[in-house]
């Protein structure tokens, strides 16, 4: 569990630092690669693992901190992202069957 | 009813959080000073590669565009060739006015050097490692060392600050049209976007005019370069025209900044 939250922070630290300071130079690069990687993780984790969870949280965690939007608050991204996540094991808990 | 830790450990989690972010809010600067600061040795070498990386990767994306703009640059330099004679003239004169006046950027204004660090992404504004510690202070004008307007310090942090550019939608600033004496109202559109407002139409405006700053409002200093128009639409029925600037920094190629230290409103 401490192995995953540290991987998770490390992983979405940087991840939020390429972002703001090396992929912003270019013009293609328009999208939110940190919301991405956190729907991908929850879409493809195992329905019983929290990993996803972990992840939205550092994810909108250091987009807080590195960001100014909206102004003067941290935890918008945070709880956006963790939202988003809950949403997508909600939705496949209740409507998707795998065999 | 009886408590469940395990059925109930998404809730406690989620409330914790919750109370972590409530708490996080109160030593918000504090929390924000620390990261930039661990943070700004390896955000100043990706902003460095970023610029070179992506430099590179526009250069192929352009090749089918270079025979073209050869043979228009080809004309262009004799064009050039001729204006240079002119300008070598202008320059001497120049000079001489320049050591009679003393004129300089430096001894125009009070400079505190700074690199950017970072952009954020939906929003017209950039970070940079100068803050309160330097002596930064709140509404300073950000130049470029060309006297190009990049905007001003909006938030003052301990060890950085964030600088709204000049198209960041909340500002506006009085303008002028160069050596047309027409002046107007330069609003900040968003995504590096800006308007030349509240002219009226019957001023004659044409693309590729300079705009700078004007003294009137005392956002900015006065005289500092802030784009070319490239857009000007007229219509009968609104009272002023609509006219679009280029704003004349590019974000891509800036690494350097100074910060106006000495400028009163």
């Amino acid at each position: 569990m401490i192995k995953k939250v540290i991987l998770s922070a490390l992983l979405f630290y940087f991840l939020t630092l390429l972002e703001t300071s090396f992929l912003i130079h270019f013009s293609l690069y328009f999208s939110n690669l940190i919301l991405i990687l956190i729907i991908l993780i929850n879409l493809l984790e195992n329905r019983k693992e929290n990993f996803g969870l972990i992840c939205a949280f550092f994810g909108g965690f250091f987009s807080d901190i590195f960001s100014d939007t909206p102004p003067n608050f941290i935890g918008f991204h945070v709880l956006t992202y963790i939202l988003i996540s809950v949403f997508i094991k909600y939705l496949f808990k209740k409507h998707v069957q795998f065999f | 009813m009886r408590f469940s830790l395990k059925k109930n450990k998404i809730l406690i989690v989620i409330i914790l959080v919750i109370l972590l972010i409530i708490s996080l809010n109160f030593f918000q600067r504090g929390v924000k000073n620390f990261f930039y600061l661990i943070s700004e040795p390896i955000q100043k070498w990706l902003w460095r590669e970023g610029i070179r990386v992506s430099n590179f990767f526009e250069g192929i994306l352009e090749i089918k565009n270079l025979k073209i703009e050869n043979e228009q640059l080809k004309l262009k330099n004799q064009e050039l060739l001729t204006e240079n004679t002119e300008l070598e003239e202008l320059k001497k004169e120049n000079e001489a006015l320049r050591e009679a006046l003393n004129f300089g950027l430096e001894k125009e204004f009070e400079l505190k050097i700074c690199e950017i660090i970072g952009k954020e992404i939906s929003q017209d504004s950039l970070f940079v490692n100068k803050g309160s510690r330097d002596g930064i202070e709140k509404d300073s004008p950000v130049i470029t060392q060309q006297k190009t307007l990049v905007g001003k310090i909006e938030k003052v942090y301990e060890n950085f600050s964030e600088i709204k550019l000049l198209t960041a939608k909340e500002n506006s600033f009085s303008v002028k049209v160069f050596e047309k004496d027409i002046f107007g109202l330069a609003r900040g559109k968003g995504n590096l976007k800006l308007i030349l407002d509240l002219i009226p139409q019957e001023k004659e405006i044409v693309t590729g005019d300079k705009v700078f700053t004007s003294a009137e409002g005392g956002v900015f200093p006065k005289n500092l370069l802030v784009g070319e128009i490239i857009k000007v639409k007229k219509s009968d029925i609104e009272p002023f025209q609509e006219i679009e600037i280029e704003p004349a920094i590019n974000i891509k190629d800036l690494e350097s900044l100074f910060i106006i230290t000495n400028f009163k409103k």
